[in-house]
């Protein structure tokens, strides 16, 4: 049992790692611009992609490869942030309405161009085994938890400790008072998108290769993600962080007692419960004004 | 100028009488007309039971401003309800999906107490949350839905007998006449409540909520009437798809059919009485008219989706309405010419 | 006898900012209060203490003493307080016309149910045409079928006044009514609120920072200044008061 409780503990806290990158980038856009965007998923998803791209066809390196994709991705987010949303602000309905047509338009075109079936990404990693006790693992998901880390850590620094960063916290926490004391807020737009989106895709190049690559791959990193920020406190940075790696480890012991038919219904049943007990969530706080 | 306004104003309700009479006529009509066409009737048949979850949904994101991301899966509330109590319990047709209707209409509620009090964001998420525990248990509770295989065999209405003819629900014409009626009824509920002081103050809220509760709207009290409404007319629908389908199955009711749902509305145009109706047809039809490959026309169809969100917002019928404004008078007047044209 | 309005020790902080500190204000008969105090005063946040939007952290409310605290503001509305916005809010899909008779609706939803399903009309028939007639003092009846997004800035100020007035409240609030509008349609405003008051005296309170405006108008001044009340008076007492003056100017 014990020996199985850590299986799960590891697997869980890979993926929450991965639910992390995409919970913190749509934290970012969310308290900086207040839009909820349901196509991160399908981003994360195309970043694996182009992940994919790079790799087979220009530089054979993985490392290379990585970074290509969240440049591109991050391309991508700028023009998204400048002909989309940017255009939406203040209408929550056209804009969550607007990501669902991103949606469509992004699986739909990954679809089109590479196929619907799901591409495999050969790398070292993937087949090196890392033997803990009895059990052993791919060093991909230990590749996976270090990079994440190392990039979470980076970002919270990014975010405390350069002026960019600070002013990005500070238009999160409020809007208004960011622009009173002369952050100009276009570009915290530009910066949240950028960030969010290279986060979205460093997540599908981590995982493509474990899981393979394929259309759908975003949609479930996209809901808990989604739960992730909500059970964290909308807005808090911190609660998304906790928050998608408390899903992932939550879901993956939740197999060891609960069908896993029912893995992803465990995470949203919680979601519903916090919502219920602490509507700002776990470490959000109750801010004025808000019904 | 007067007279000119007056003058439209007695004739653009009477032409728009007028357009519903014969639409409603070739409706009622469609069974002889289309008597060697059954794919046509197929189709038509098809667009209602998406046009009746659309209207409910209208009702929300249209005339409230909600917007519920998980309502197929209420809609299978009402399906699996009906086909249950028709299947197992020897129930007839309209009891059993009065029932349906109401046992998402009730789930509805439930869900609402909790979470129409949270800031709309939240709501959103809850709903997409809801729609997906809806889906995991149609598919996994084998023992009550029959898991991924569904239900077969949801029986039709048995046969009618009005004096001077017998009209038999399980042929396709039959059946086409069911789901027109049922789908009239709820239009009917719809145009109720637009039209009532209650249609009112869903508009109030949809438009400021903060000034519709300082002139004495109970916010939380009319979001969670409409939600039951709502919820129930999707209910309502899913159970007529169920029984023209003849099996209750999961992904009918899956994530992406809710998804698609918000969408045919937005295309039809939330906020208009016959926005359901057009974004069905639409959706149903699509398919049929773009008929290259599969992935491009969805990439098309989101791509107009989002530029409708930024150019023309109100949908099709908005576009049909600005359209024959500026067919009968001439281009319309816009708000900045109006402010313009104000007394110093 | 209870005061009509009794404002008793109402305090409330956002953050480390004390926007009101132990407010105390009672009026006790109908008449055209003016609520006057530099920006930051606390004005506002008053305003949303006692139509609800705000819970105040200490003190009561009381209207003719019942305490009415703690309500929420569409209950205050139902009750008899009418408010209007600092920004200025309108339906703007709406007709003029249709903001107008939106104020007068009753909005129970019992009410609005039984109407639903009777089709009764006759309510809203039978306040057309007090509202065309609120619509043409204020010189909008030739907008009343115009959407109140098309009108400018001024008119719908005025649009949201008579919208609150149609309701018959016992307490109107006013946020600054004359901001935003032109001379002639100011001279309009006056005449139009003083009328109102004539025809049904109840309690008017009316924050503004025009100061010709609301001395003209008003009968009680009550001057705020970092979250308290200054002083009250009438109009002419507050002019010469050498500290509302040094509340201003420093």
């Amino acid at each position: 049992m014990a020996q199985a409780l850590l299986e799960q503990i590891i697997n869980g806290t890979m993926m929450g790692s991965i639910y992390m990158l995409v919970a913190l980038g749509m934290v970012l856009i969310y308290g900086v611009m207040h839009v909820l965007n349901f196509a991160h998923g399908v981003l994360f998803m195309v970043g694996g992609y182009v992940c994919h791209f790079f790799f087979t066809q220009v530089l054979d390196s993985y490392l290379l490869a990585i970074l290509g994709s969240m440049a591109v991705l991050s391309v991508i987010g700028l023009a998204l942030e400048r002909g989309v949303f940017r255009r939406l602000r203040d209408n929550l309905r056209m804009q969550v309405i607007a990501s669902l047509g991103l949606i469509l338009v992004i699986q739909n075109g990954v679809i089109a161009i590479w196929g619907p079936n799901a591409l495999q990404m050969r790398i070292t990693t993937t087949d090196i085994r890392v033997p803990i006790g009895e059990l052993s693992f791919t060093l991909q998901h230990f590749l996976i938890i270090g990079t994440v880390g190392v990039t979470v850590t980076a970002i919270w620094l990014f975010l405390t400790r350069t002026r960019i960063g600070t002013a990005l916290r500070a238009t999160s926490q409020n809007a208004e008072a960011a622009q009173v004391v002369g952050i100009d807020a276009n570009r915290m737009y530009v910066a949240s998108f950028l960030i969010g989106c290279a986060l979205a895709a460093l997540g599908g190049a981590l995982l493509g290769p474990l899981f393979l690559i394929f259309p759908t791959m975003g949609d479930l990193p996209l809901l808990k993600g989604l739960a992730a920020i909500i059970i964290g406190g909308m807005g808090s940075i911190p609660g998304a962080i906790i928050g998608g790696l408390g899903i992932g480890i939550v879901e993956a012991v939740s197999t060891l007692y609960i069908p896993t038919d029912f893995r992803d219904t465990v995470v949203f049943a919680a979601l519903i419960a916090v919502l219920l007990l602490r509507p700002q969530g776990l470490f959000g706080v109750r801010v004025r004004g808000e019904a | 100028m007067t007279a000119m306004t007056a003058l439209t104003a007695m004739t653009a309700p009477r032409a728009g009488r007028l357009a519903i009479a014969i639409v409603a006529l070739l409706a009622l009509a469609a069974p002889f007309l289309l008597a060697d066409q059954p794919y046509f009737l197929h189709v038509l048949i098809l667009t209602m039971t998406f046009a009746i979850p659309a209207i409910g949904l209208n009702l929300l994101l249209g005339y409230t401003g909600l917007v519920s991301l998980g309502h197929m899966g209420f809609a299978g509330v009402g399906a699996y309800t009906t086909a249950l109590l028709m299947m197992d319990h020897g129930w007839s047709a309209v009891p059993a999906m009065a029932a349906g209707a109401a046992a998402a209409g009730v789930l509805g509620v439930l869900v609402g107490i909790p979470c129409l009090r949270l800031r709309s964001h939240f709501f959103i998420i809850v709903t997409l949350a809801v729609g997906m525990i809806l889906f995991a248990l149609f598919n996994n509770l084998d023992g009550i839905t029959g898991g991924a295989e569904g239900l077969p065999g949801v029986p039709r209405p048995g046969p009618l007998d009005l004096g001077f003819m017998v009209i038999d629900f399980r042929r396709l014409g039959g059946f086409y006449w069911f789901a027109l009626v049922v789908t009239l009824f709820a239009l009917l509920v719809q145009y109720l409540i637009v039209r009532s002081d209650f249609g009112r103050s869903l508009a109030a809220i949809r438009q400021d909520e903060i000034l519709a509760a300082a002139r004495g709207v109970n916010v939380f009290a009319h979001k969670l009437a409409i939600f039951g409404i709502s919820t129930a007319l999707a209910g309502l629908g899913g159970a007529l798809k169920v029984m023209f389908l003849r099996v209750a199955a999961p992904l009918s009711f899956e994530l992406l059919e809710s998804i698609n749902l918000v969408l045919l509305t937005i295309v039809g145009g939330a906020g208009y009485l016959a926005g359901p109706i057009i974004g069905a047809l639409v959706y149903v039809a699509i398919p049929e008219i773009l008929r290259f490959a599969d992935a491009w026309r969805l990439v098309l169809f989101g791509v107009i989706l989002v530029a409708m969100t930024l150019f023309a917002p109100r949908g099709l019928s908005g576009m049909i309405e600005a359209g024959w404004r500026r067919l009968r008078r001439g281009p319309a007047v816009t708000g900045e010419e109006a402010a313009d044209g104000r007394p110093a | 006898m209870a005061a009509l309005l009794e404002i008793r020790d109402i305090s409330k902080a956002f953050g480390g900012i004390q926007a009101l500190d132990g407010v105390d204000v009672a009026i006790d008969a109908p008449g055209i209060y003016g609520l006057i105090g530099p920006n930051g005063a606390g004005k506002t946040t008053l305003f949303d203490v006692v139509c609800g939007r705000q819970v105040a952290d200490r003190g009561e409310v009381r209207a003719e003493g019942r305490a009415v605290g703690r309500l929420s503001p569409d209950r205050l509305a139902r009750l008899g307080f009418a408010r209007t916005f600092q920004e200025c809010r309108v339906f703007p899909d709406e007709t003029c016309l249709d903001n107008v008779l939106f104020g007068a609706q009753d909005k129970r939803l019992g009410v609005e149910w039984r109407q639903l399903l009777t089709r009764g009309m006759g309510a809203r028939s039978a306040r057309r045409d007090e509202a065309m007639r609120l619509l043409t003092l204020v010189r909008l009846d030739t907008y009343a079928d115009r959407p109140a997004a098309a009108l400018s800035y001024g008119q719908r100020r005025l649009l949201e006044i008579v919208s609150t007035l149609i309701a018959r409240p016992r307490f109107l609030l006013l946020d600054e009514p004359a901001s935003g509008i032109n001379p002639t349609l100011l001279n309009v405003l006056h005449d139009f609120l003083l009328k109102m008051y004539e025809e049904r005296p109840i309690v008017f309170l009316v924050v503004e920072h025009n100061m010709p405006f609301i001395m003209s108008l008003a009968s009680h001044i009550v001057v705020m200044h970092q979250g308290r009340v200054l002083t009250t008076g009438s109009p002419a007492d507050i002019q010469r008061d050498p500290a509302v003056i040094d509340a201003y100017l420093g």
